[in-house]
């Protein structure tokens, strides 16, 4: 557009403020964790250290290995059981009701991704720890509870954009592959899916992102053991959860606090990653 | 059901496997919170009652929309508005954002808890709360603004445009007044997100409520108070005061999306607007 108008300089400068100052917050975040990480990065000996699996901060040993496989195990449990209950519930979303049950069905759904993470952490207290030591045994706070209260927590996120991505299938592919002779399952499979898969990878990315970064619901049933899991019955800690009960005990400017900072650092690198990867891979 | 309708019966099992997790999540909650839930434990303060923490819950919301609505507002109007649809610093912007909002909120109070607490010695308080609330507010309101702005055709600012507005008349007089229902579900939405909250606010807004309230205080909300009370609290019958907490909590974060929807098609909702990103 050419030709800016006068009354148009200053509404586009305070907009542009705005946006200068939102890229200051972005800048400032990613700083102060750089800044507060430093010490702890600046030399070999450190990172040696901080990729090790022994963390034990009163003798030096800050090995993250411990939080990493915790945050991996997590959230891979969680989308083992999410996304296929998500991919069924869409399916029967789409395909199997009417107008108005569907339109109900997606409201509700709408509302459920607003269930506050505690709330399923407390259920998690309530009925999925106990479950975990009766039948799996062990403690009951376990990398496995955390993962189920994890896949409750973001199904109604995954089911909402499997059933997005597969209502936006148009009619006439379908229609096309049944005129073929294609049963439904058929047309599902290798009509709907396949065009879908854009549009789904997009969902699956919004569902990881946030079981990744999910802190109360996993700190509550989890257990917050700092050693190396060995199996999904263990208890353990993920990189989110140890920040979370280290932040108060290591203050600012001791190295324990410098490594939760690189723990920080780590997520948000990861989410960028899965922005990326989202764009790239995914619709929109 | 035909034979080639397997799939068809196996999500339908899927989908009512998901329906009774959440059946029982609600049923749970249900069964051990509505005993208690009366009205001596919504406004009585100490143990066994919920009324500093409701009316915390309310100002920390209030006071991150109040700060993050023009805000984000103002970010997105600038990248759809003003710059070019596909130009390097829009793309930018959409990743800053992108990346911002999934970033955990427990990592927003990590840096709220050096820059705020560290640097500027706030005390652990309402007003912290308020601003971790606001950062991980912040870009979640661009997103909702995005989408609802870029869900009003662009035949609509190219009339206003062509009959002589500027571009700031047309955002004001035309762009949003269309976009308005589709903003005003986004913030419903942001509101209901705010108000369940808990990582960051136990780090910044602390965990107990204070004898005389002050911004400058300690503020513990709903969300907190859920957990504070079912992980580290003594008091006895703890299960049933944080189920009934948490039907509270669920009740209010309903009621506000369904006031959001009414009054989102009072203004008109249109298609494709907040779309739960």
């Amino acid at each position: 557009m050419s030709m800016p108008s006068v009354t148009d300089r200053m509404p586009r400068r305070a907009a542009g403020v705005a946006a200068g100052l939102f890229g200051l917050v972005g800048i400032v975040v990613v700083a102060s964790l750089v800044a507060g990480a430093w010490p702890m990065l600046g030399e070999p000996r450190s990172v040696a250290n901080l990729i090790g699996a022994v963390w034990d901060p009163l003798r030096g040993r800050f090995g993250m290995a411990p939080f990493v496989v915790g945050t991996a195990a997590v959230t891979l449990a969680a989308l083992l059981i999410a996304v296929p209950v998500a991919l069924g519930a869409a399916v029967t979303v789409v395909h199997q009701m009417g107008a108005l049950m569907r339109e109900w069905t997606l409201r509700v759904l709408a509302v459920l991704t607003a269930v506050p993470s505690v709330v399923f952490g407390w259920w998690g207290l309530q009925m999925v720890v106990p479950w975990v030591r009766n039948r799996v045994g062990g403690p009951g706070y376990s990398l496995l509870a955390a993962g189920i209260v994890l896949a409750l927590m973001i199904l109604p996120t995954l089911s909402l954009f499997f059933a997005q991505s597969l209502g936006q299938v148009p009619k006439v592919l379908r229609e096309g592959s049944a005129a073929l002779g294609a049963t439904a399952d058929q047309t599902l499979l290798r009509v709907e899916l396949p065009v879908a898969m854009p549009a789904l990878v997009n969902g699956l990315v919004v569902g990881l992102a946030r079981a990744l970064g999910e802190t109360m619901a996993v700190q509550m049933v989890i257990g917050g053991q700092t050693a190396l899991p060995r199996g999904l019955a263990d208890p353990g800690a993920t990189l989110t959860t140890q920040i979370f009960t280290d932040i108060t005990a290591f203050p600012p400017g001791t190295a324990g606090h410098a490594v939760l900072d690189i723990m920080a650092l780590l997520l948000i690198a990861a989410m960028y990653v899965l922005v990326r990867a989202a764009e790239r891979w995914g619709g929109l | 059901m035909g034979r080639g309708r397997r799939l068809y019966g196996l999500s339908a099992v899927l989908a009512a496997l998901g329906l009774a997790g959440f059946a029982l999540v609600l049923g749970s909650l249900l069964k051990s919170g509505l005993p208690i839930l009366t009205w001596h434990f919504l406004t009585s303060s100490g143990p066994g009652g919920i009324g500093p923490e409701i009316l915390n819950t309310a100002v920390l919301c209030a006071i991150a929309l109040v700060v993050t609505v023009p805000l984000g507002l103002m970010v997105a109007v600038y990248q759809g508005e003003y710059l070019r649809r596909r130009s390097r610093r829009v793309r930018e912007l959409d990743h800053l954002r992108a990346t911002l909002m999934s970033a955990p909120t427990i990592v927003v109070a990590l840096v709220i808890y050096r820059v705020a607490v560290g640097w500027w010695h706030w005390p652990v308080s309402l007003m912290t709360g308020a601003l971790a609330l606001a950062v991980i507010n912040w870009p979640f309101m661009v997103a909702v603004s995005r989408s609802a702005l870029a869900s009003v055709p662009d035949s609509y600012r190219e009339a206003s445009l062509a009959l002589g507005a500027s571009r700031f008349e047309t955002v004001i007089k035309v762009v949003i007044p269309a976009a308005l229902g589709n903003l005003i579900e986004g913030i419903g939405m942001s509101l209901a997100r705010l108000a369940g909250e808990s990582a960051a606010l136990i780090v910044t807004a602390g965990v107990n409520v204070s004898q005389h309230w002050s911004l400058w205080g300690p503020g513990e909300t709903l969300a907190v108070h859920i957990w504070y009370i079912r992980t580290e609290g003594l008091v006895s019958g703890r299960d049933a005061e944080a189920a009934a907490t948490g039907l509270t909590l669920m009740i209010g974060i309903s009621v506000v999306l369904w006031l959001a929807s009414r009054a989102a098609r009072l203004f008109g909702r249109s298609q494709g607007g907040y779309d739960g990103a």
